[in-house]
């Protein structure tokens, strides 16, 4: 099945069995490997990605679901060569360490701070209750988001 | 896991409602098997669990009817409620009608998983998979929903209390496509519950899930509505529990009674998520919280 759809901001079409999984498509012919594998059932949340905007697990949406609609990865909050401030508050508030479930926390953290600008703490753990993290404790990667919204704010609303 | 099987199925959209209707009972008729495919939540994970498919098993036919207008949506009229069967958990809970009129239903989707499960999740296909632990299906026996379904012969609705028949059954024919669920509100400010019992806040599959909605009249209850998930068989309606309390005034309700009622509406079991006995401990537990709440010394 011919499926377009809009990735990172980039119209995409691939031709796949439309019941492959959103987050096989990513990680092989659409070549976005960031997305991470954790439990492969909707657990975990690594493989979090953002379909029209809201945080999805790409283990549980198939390819043939996602005709003529938005997906963002993490790729797309970066540029090929700088951070974006979001993953860079992690990096500089001890938000990630081991790595994997970082990409699906920063999803996580977008779409939290596209609809809250100045989110609580409980809001902030409320919006990542479905990345598991077994490194950090989760505080800091409380704080990490905290401080981004911070900056985002200050920057008047530009992530 | 056999995800090996998952690109193997054919899917498709429909049209149309009718369309859809039509699909599924000409496959019906020829014996072949078709999943109406919304957020997967459920249907995924099963298939991503199951072992490899024998060669001879033929596949069932996916239909994709996660974005079909006749299946979504969320209406009040004239004190009805009128949620589309393929309406996502999320935006049951951020809308306007939702928040003013029907609390508990935010409370439950806000429990029922992490954001991206309730991003995903409807009651539709809650109720199609039919599993007991499912906490949006007992706010549907809370509420004593009827559940609007549609074939080939026409629509009819169907009250919660005749719905599930079994483990996984229910009255619905297999022709039949679940298109809403409607829900009589009760009076602006009657009193419910949510309480959800799990091993964590978020993602967690229940242990227990009380969904309760009252009406009081002076120190009587006069309407109740209980619904339990992961109790029983089937969501449990908590029968008993209901015809004691609306049998006498709550100063009259004592907890000898109303436990010895709630350990008679359920059969729960041991399994990898709890136990036969603290589940009738937490049973009990919660339903005595709720009569608290509405004044019953329990």
């Amino acid at each position: 099945m011919k499926i377009t759809l809009t990735l990172n901001g980039l119209s995409r079409e691939v031709d796949l069995p439309p019941l492959v999984r959103l987050l096989d498509a990513l990680r092989g012919p659409l070549g976005l490997p960031g997305t991470k594998e954790g439990c492969g059932e909707g657990e975990c949340g690594s493989c979090t990605v953002l379909l029209d905007g809201a945080p999805v697990n790409a283990c549980l949406v198939s390819i043939g679901q996602c005709e003529g609609r938005a997906v963002t990865t993490v790729e797309g909050l970066s540029d090929a060569t700088h951070l974006g401030p979001l993953a860079r508050c992690f990096v500089d508030h001890g938000g990630a360490q081991c790595g994997i479930c970082t990409p699906g926390m920063l999803i996580s953290a977008e779409a939290l701070l596209a609809r809250r600008p100045e989110p609580s703490d409980e809001e902030i753990r409320e919006a990542i209750a479905g990345n598991l993290c077994r490194c950090t404790g989760y505080q800091r990667i409380v704080d990490s988001i905290r401080e981004a919204s911070r900056e985002r704010r200050q920057a008047g609303g530009a992530s | 896991m056999s995800l090996a099987d998952l690109p193997l199925h054919d899917m498709r959209r429909a049209a149309s409602l009718d369309a859809l209707c039509g699909l599924v009972s000409e496959r019906h008729a020829r014996g072949e098997a078709t999943v109406l495919l919304a957020g997967g939540t459920d249907w995924v994970v099963e298939q991503e669990l199951k072992p490899p498919r024998p060669d001879a098993d033929p596949l069932p036919l996916v239909v994709d009817v996660s974005r079909m207008d006749e299946l979504r949506g969320i209406t009040v009229t004239r004190g009805l409620l009128r949620i589309g069967a393929a309406t996502t958990y999320l935006e049951m809970r951020r809308h306007p009608a939702i928040l003013e009129r029907a609390p508990m239903l935010v409370e439950m989707a806000r429990e029922l998983g992490a954001i991206q499960i309730q991003a995903r999740g409807t009651l539709g296909g809650n109720l199609a998979t039919a599993s007991p632990a499912a906490d949006g299906v007992a706010a549907l026996a809370a509420y004593d929903a009827s559940i609007v379904v549609k074939s080939v012969r026409g629509e009819r609705r169907i009250p919660f209390s005749a719905l599930q028949t079994g483990y996984k059954q229910s009255s619905r024919a297999p022709d039949e496509v679940i298109v809403a669920v409607e829900i009589a509100l009760p009076p602006e400010g009657s009193p419910w519950i949510w309480r959800k019992v799990g091993t964590r806040r978020a993602q967690a599959i229940s242990k227990v899930a009380l969904a309760g909605i009252a009406v009081r009249s002076e120190d009587r209850v006069v309407r109740l509505g209980l619904g339990m998930a992961s109790v029983a068989p089937v969501t449990a309606t908590l029968f008993q529990t209901r015809a004691l309390v609306l049998s006498r005034p709550l100063p009259a309700i004592t907890a000898d009674a109303l436990d010895a009622a709630v350990l008679s509406d359920i059969a729960p079991i041991d399994d990898v998520r709890s136990t036969r006995e603290y589940r009738k401990h937490a049973a009990k537990a919660v339903v005595r919280g709720f009569l608290r709440d509405l004044g019953a010394p329990v």
